[in-house]
């Protein structure tokens, strides 16, 4: 007997250009088993993070008051409507993100690295790069167990750049802030479709039973090709058999991913049309992607996400809001007011976009709460200020939901010399995947 | 004492500095003379070098008071160090005693020698690892096993790269994300090779930017006296009936642009046309009853384009579908050319030309079979007829793709796995789907994937061995044709015959002829002279108006064909600087202000401006190396330090202070005068003293390329005079070029060196230095033609051999 969750009538458009393509097969469209157990089950948490390079205008950007009633500055007052739930986090640092003696100027690549890490990353222009595990990997190890994606990663901004990369440091470093183990940076998808079709696959037959079908195809491969690799790896030596190796990890997670997709039973979604090609304007593009983000959360594909607005050394222009100048030029401001204002006019851009981000997970029911409710998002920089290369006292927010975990609405400043890894610590262990330590922390942080 | 010391910390803070004139040819002698007893070359050390380089200061980390100069293979890499600082003329440092030109060579040339035969008599030709496929070589091999073109950007992901070139083994590696964009890949591959006779209709629209001017004709594919529109490649699944629909572009207020003419629309398929509209002028459909003018207004927001479709039937397979306008006016306009204006959505309204937005194809409708098209022949090399030859004939099939996908010959074991799979899919979905089950299998798997080199099972560890054919075939494909051997090279391997250097040199030239070449421009060229970012670049539409799409795809196929012509032409390599020609199309000579050059396709033109000739007066890199409001003179100077002589300045120190834009007394400073402070300061001319002039040279380019003899708001005239820190004077780009030709060898050990590590897919090393060497010698009495260059990589040691 097959008994079908339908989907929503309610139709939502992503906005995209270019090419549509004919409605595509939801994976959530499984013959479902309804269980009462489902609707009294607990609120997942979700974890996010969300990167902007080069800092900020500090002194626009930290609140002069700390406590309950700190004032919202012009860089955060985007964010007002969300007072309640913010905490504004002064005096973290990134002290790994220093440069230490013989390395290069590559301020902006260990900026990257070093954020989710808090791992110093080696200096190296190829062979063996290594950093650290970034803190949303950590998550996704026990969140992603019971998600279809163990977790999704996404820039609005691409990695196509050739030779622009700093001094002693490859540009891998530069192209990701997560960190799967401490030799893999995993991409970040910049592509509206690519994800689209990350969550949503691209079948095209609404048919269950040729669904299962395909998911039993791809188990097949994925067996047989283990065990041609696992022959293989006899008679190769350790750095070729290292290579091999990630390979096999990665057949494996698919395989427990097709699992979970298997046993899920349908939620109820929105039906949507495949974005393709890049937005014209920057907002659009911005919003497009976090929509698919909201989705992604929504339909519980995930529950673990990073995501970059922009990369390091970004020479990205801003015409919408009056700034042609490219960006991290610009961060090297040296006291210019002009520039300054530019710069201050970009930051404010970019905390409006993380507000539109915001608003969405509030308006999206989860349980009996909103998504924003139930998650816990991290918007900051590895930089604090741009024109010095600076990474202490670092621009870090955090928005928590409700359920009393986390009491929002304060500016909190931290005695120098508190390592940012610290939250991490206090994130992790409230969402219930504590470690002893992540790079280079030193103890939970108090956010009481 | 004091002022010595201090002088040598400033040349710390510094590390290298000044480019010393060579001479046109250098003396590297491949029979250096006899090292005499150490003494001398100690004396030489002792005299010029030790006073910084020292165990007490430690100068550049090189303390050469301790290196033994009489055994020099023990400190290779070290003096690998000095051998290049003396031959780019950087060290002793501007301002430093140093001997005479003679002896200041001959010390080089003792060293080079000593370490060449070193190496000669045990060389190491490193041990590259196990290689993943980047995105360019996946979707040639799928080129070339399947005759299918795929767009390889919304397939996979891009690669991290090292070294400058996103094909080296030790940076590229496999995420779970990238497994699966394999997997889906491969279902989408093999079923669009194979086809699939129960295909449901799909819609696809493609869109034409609205920055890509359409006032010409548009490309190749499309007839003379055609105007605008497009001539796009659209695979078609199967056989069947196909509605093609035209929509054309908005202007302001909601009307379709140039709505207020009447033209023709012609649809064409293959070339052939298919269907003739009219579009625009007085509506013809106006009632009597309606308001007239409410009529008309509805047609040019609504109506004019709305019937643009076509039922057709189309056979299966890729084929172009051309949609434009026929061409009103026949004749060129006379006057001054003044660039137009193109801001996307508001240029002309009504009255202006038509231009069209999308093409959308819908179908198949009545689909009649997965017809016969040129990935279906080339899969299906036998068709059984009866069911016991069946699987034998998908053995056949999928052992002869196997070989050629795994570069090797198909094991037992290959093929089993593979036959497994053809039978679970001939179970469900006949003969087809189980061969396209087979090669999902095929496509997944690390033989295909990886480049694996195993040692032979009789050798030593760490000892040498001369690399299999077939590992040698996979190795000459991936570095001339970034994809897989074809049958002519795995033929040969397979009988050993790679090992005659006749027949490997008749299959490098072959191979430098065959159009698959053309890889080595994409993908060497388009990584070492950062070609690939003209995608990326936005010129600031304030500060350069006339940008339009047209443009930049005109700069980058500029660039593409002048190294594609260098190389099938096998052109000198100062030719790449030099070359009195380039390839022009209309919109890029009226942007070279090169005259009588007309329509939109590409031509050999021969340059009678010296400013413009070779790769430093082409607007691609003039672009790229820009930022998108101005030009940068640092940019373009250390672009050329770094990618044609070698030298690439240090990074600059941190906490560097702006330059101020405006003088003391408010006047606007032109760039120049901004820039003085980079030579007022010592600590900043250390480096700046070397980018600043090259920059300077080339600023009558503006930042997208064009000449210009003002810069700025107060047109201050360009002073493009200058200097090299070794005297030689730069005047302009002829100046600069002039500079460059005269340090061949620098050049093209650069190149050389950036060759290598694309052919070998790992960075160079300081132990690859004598091969650098020795090629380099060999290629010199040739002019560094690039055949001898490429030769020379294929025949060395570290391309043949390999470290077990």
């Amino acid at each position: 007997m097959m008994i079908f969750k339908k989907v929503m009538p309610r139709r939502m458009f992503l906005r995209g250009l270019g090419a549509t393509v004919a409605l595509p097969l939801l994976d959530g469209m499984v013959p479902a088993f309804a269980t009462a157990a489902e609707s009294a089950v607990k609120p997942v948490s979700r974890l996010g993070f969300v990167y902007v390079p080069h800092g900020a205008i500090m002194n626009k950007w930290t609140p002069a008051t700390e406590g309950t009633s700190f004032e919202m500055t012009p860089i955060l007052e985007p964010l007002a409507p969300f007072r309640d739930r913010l905490l504004v986090l002064s005096g973290l640092d990134h002290k790994e993100a220093v440069q230490l003696p013989g390395e290069g100027g590559a301020y902006h690549s260990r900026a990257t690295a070093t954020f989710l890490t808090g791992v110093h990353p080696k200096a190296t222009e190829g062979l063996d790069i290594h950093a650290g595990v970034s803190v949303d990997q950590i998550a996704a190890r026990e969140l992603g167990k019971h998600t279809q994606l163990t977790s999704l990663e996404m820039a609005l901004d691409s990695v196509e750049r050739v030779g622009t990369c700093e001094p002693k440091y490859t540009c891998a470093y530069l192209n990701s802030i997560s960190w799967r183990s401490p030799t893999t940076p995993l991409p970040m998808e910049h592509q509206p479709r690519a994800v689209f079709e990350r969550l949503f696959g691209d079948s095209d037959s609404t048919d269950p039973a040729v669904r299962r079908a395909r998911i039993q195809e791809d188990r097949s491969i994925l067996d047989a090709v283990t065990e041609e690799v696992t022959r293989s790896l006899k008679g190769l030596d350790p750095s070729d058999r290292a290579k091999l190796s990630e390979y096999l990890d990665a057949i494996r997670d698919i395989e427990r991913r097709i699992q979970i997709a298997e046993q899920q039973s349908a939620r109820e979604l929105p039906v949507l049309e495949r974005p393709v090609g890049v937005p014209a304007t920057l907002e659009e593009y911005g919003k497009l992607m976090f929509d698919l983000l909201v989705l992604a959360y929504q339909a519980d594909l995930t529950r673990v996400s990073t995501f970059m607005v922009a990369h390091e050394l970004s020479v990205r222009t801003y015409p919408e809001i009056g700034v042609s100048d490219p960006h991290h030029p610009l961060s090297h401001h040296r006291g210019d007011p002009k520039m300054i204002e530019k710069v201050l006019q970009i930051d404010t851009f970019h905390t409006k976009l993380f507000a539109y981000f915001l608003e969405k997970m509030q308006a999206t029911k989860d349980g009996n709460g909103s998504l924003l409710d139930h998650a816990m998002i991290v918007y900051g920089s590895g930089i604090s200020d741009g024109n010095l290369h600076y990474h202490d006292n670092l621009p870090v927010l955090l928005v928590s939901g409700g359920a009393g975990q986390l009491k929002g609405g304060r500016h909190v400043r931290y005695p120098k010399g508190t390592p940012m890894t610290n939250l991490y610590l206090t994130m992790l262990e409230n969402l219930g995947v504590p470690v002893a330590s992540i790079g280079d922390s030193t103890g939970k942080l108090d956010l009481a | 004492m004091n002022r010595r010391v201090s002088r040598a910390y400033l040349w710390i803070v510094v590390g290298l500095a000044g480019v010393a004139s060579a001479p046109a040819r250098s003396p590297q002698q491949s029979s250096s003379p006899v090292s005499t007893p150490g003494s001398p070359h100690r004396a030489v050390l002792n005299r010029y070098c030790v006073t910084c380089h020292n165990e007490r200061l430690k100068t550049a980390d090189l303390m050469l008071d301790k290196m033994d100069v009489d055994n020099v293979p023990a400190g290779r890499e070290v003096w690998e160090k000095v051998i290049r600082k003396l031959r780019t003329g950087a060290m002793p440092p501007a301002g430093m005693p140093r001997p005479d030109q003679a002896s200041y060579d001959s010390f080089a040339s003792y060293l080079e020698g000593v370490l060449d035969r070193a190496a000669a008599a045990a060389p190491d030709p490193g041990r590259p690892v196990a290689h993943r496929l980047n995105r360019a070589e996946y979707v040639n091999a799928i080129r070339d096993l399947f005759a299918i073109d795929i767009d390889g950007t919304a397939v996979l992901p891009p690669d991290d790269a090292g070294y400058g070139f996103d094909n080296i083994g030790s940076v590229l590696s496999v995420s779970p994300v990238l497994m699966e964009k394999y997997m889906g890949a491969a279902r989408k591959i093999t079923r669009q090779a194979i086809g699939n006779p129960a295909i449901r209709p799909d819609l696809v629209t493609h869109k034409i930017s609205p920055l890509l001017v359409q006032e010409d004709r548009m490309s190749e594919d499309l007839p003379l006296g055609s105007r605008g529109g497009a001539a796009i490649r659209h695979y078609f699944p199967a056989d069947g009936e196909y509605v093609i629909k035209i929509r054309l572009q908005r202007a302001r207020g909601d009307y379709i642009r140039g709505v207020a003419n009447r033209r023709q629309l012609d649809l064409l398929l293959d070339g052939e046309r298919i269907k003739v509209f009219t579009v625009g002028g007085e509506y013809a459909g106006k009632t009597a009853t309606g308001d007239a003018r409410q009529q008309q207004g509805e047609y040019e927001r609504i109506g004019a384009d709305a019937g643009l479709e076509v039922t057709t039937p189309v056979k299966a397979g890729p084929h172009s579908v051309g949609v434009t306008f026929f061409r009103e006016e026949a004749y060129e306009l006379e006057g001054a050319f003044r660039p137009r204006l193109v801001i996307a959505d508001n240029s002309g309204g009504k009255d202006g030309e038509p231009t069209v937005d999308t093409i959308t194809i819908r179908g198949p409708y009545n689909a009649s079979g997965v017809g016969d098209t040129p990935s279906r022949r080339k899969i299906f090399v036998c068709r059984p007829s009866r069911g016991e030859e069946e699987e034998l004939c998908a053995k056949k099939i999928l052992s002869t793709l196997a070989r050629r996908a795994y570069r090797r010959p198909a094991t037992e074991e290959d093929v089993q796995s593979l036959v497994n799979f053809y039978r679970i899919g001939r179970e469900k979905e006949g003969f087809d789907g189980g061969i396209q089950l087979a090669l999902r299998r095929m496509l997944a798997s690390p033989s295909f994937l990886f480049r694996m080199e195993r040692d032979p099972p009789r050798v030593a560890p760490n000892s040498l061995y001369r690399v299999s054919d077939m590992d040698l075939a996979s190795r000459l494909s991936f570095f001339l044709w970034s994809s897989i051997p074809d049958d002519e090279l795995l033929d040969l391997a397979d009988r050993g015959r790679l090992k005659d250097p006749l027949v490997l040199e008749q299959q490098v030239r072959r191979m430098l002829r065959d159009p698959r070449s053309k890889a080595l421009g994409r993908n060497f060229a388009g990584q070492w002279l950062y070609l690939r970012n003209v995608s990326a670049i936005s010129p600031d539409p304030t500060e350069f108006p006339e940008f339009d799409e047209n443009l930049r795809e005109a700069m980058r196929t500029e660039t593409e064909l002048f190294f594609e012509s260098l190389l099938s032409e096998d052109r000198p390599l100062m030719e790449l600087l030099d070359a009195n020609y380039t390839f022009l199309n209309e919109r890029l000579a009226r942007h070279y202000a090169i005259p009588n050059v007309y329509g939109s396709h590409f031509r050999r033109v021969t340059l009678e401006d010296g400013n413009r000739k070779g790769l430093l007066g082409q607007s691609s890199l003039l672009t790229v190396t820009s930022y998108a409001t101005r030009t940068s003179v640092v940019l373009r100077g250390k672009w050329v330090l770094e990618n044609i002589l070698g030298s690439p300045p240090p990074p600059p120190p941190p906490n560097v202070p702006n330059l101020a834009d405006r003088s003391e007394d408010g006047r606007i400073l032109s760039v120049r005068q901004q820039m003085e402070k980079h030579r007022a300061n010592a600590v900043c001319a250390s480096c700046h003293a070397r980018m600043d002039p090259i920059g300077f040279a080339l600023e009558n380019f503006d930042g997208i390329g064009k000449w210009r003899t003002t810069e700025g708001p107060t047109h201050t005239p360009i002073d493009s005079s200058g200097a090299l820190n070794d005297g030689t004077k730069l005047d302009g780009p002829v100046g600069l070029r002039n500079a460059l030709l005269n340090k061949r060898n620098q050049v093209a050990t650069v190149v050389l060196e950036k060759l290598l590590t694309y052919a070998l897919g790992r960075g160079v090393e300081y132990s690859d230095q004598p091969t650098v060497r020795r090629i380099l010698k060999e290629a010199a009495p040739h002019d560094f033609r690039w055949s001898s260059l490429i030769l020379g990589i294929v025949r060395s040691t570290p391309f043949q051999m390999r470290r077990s």
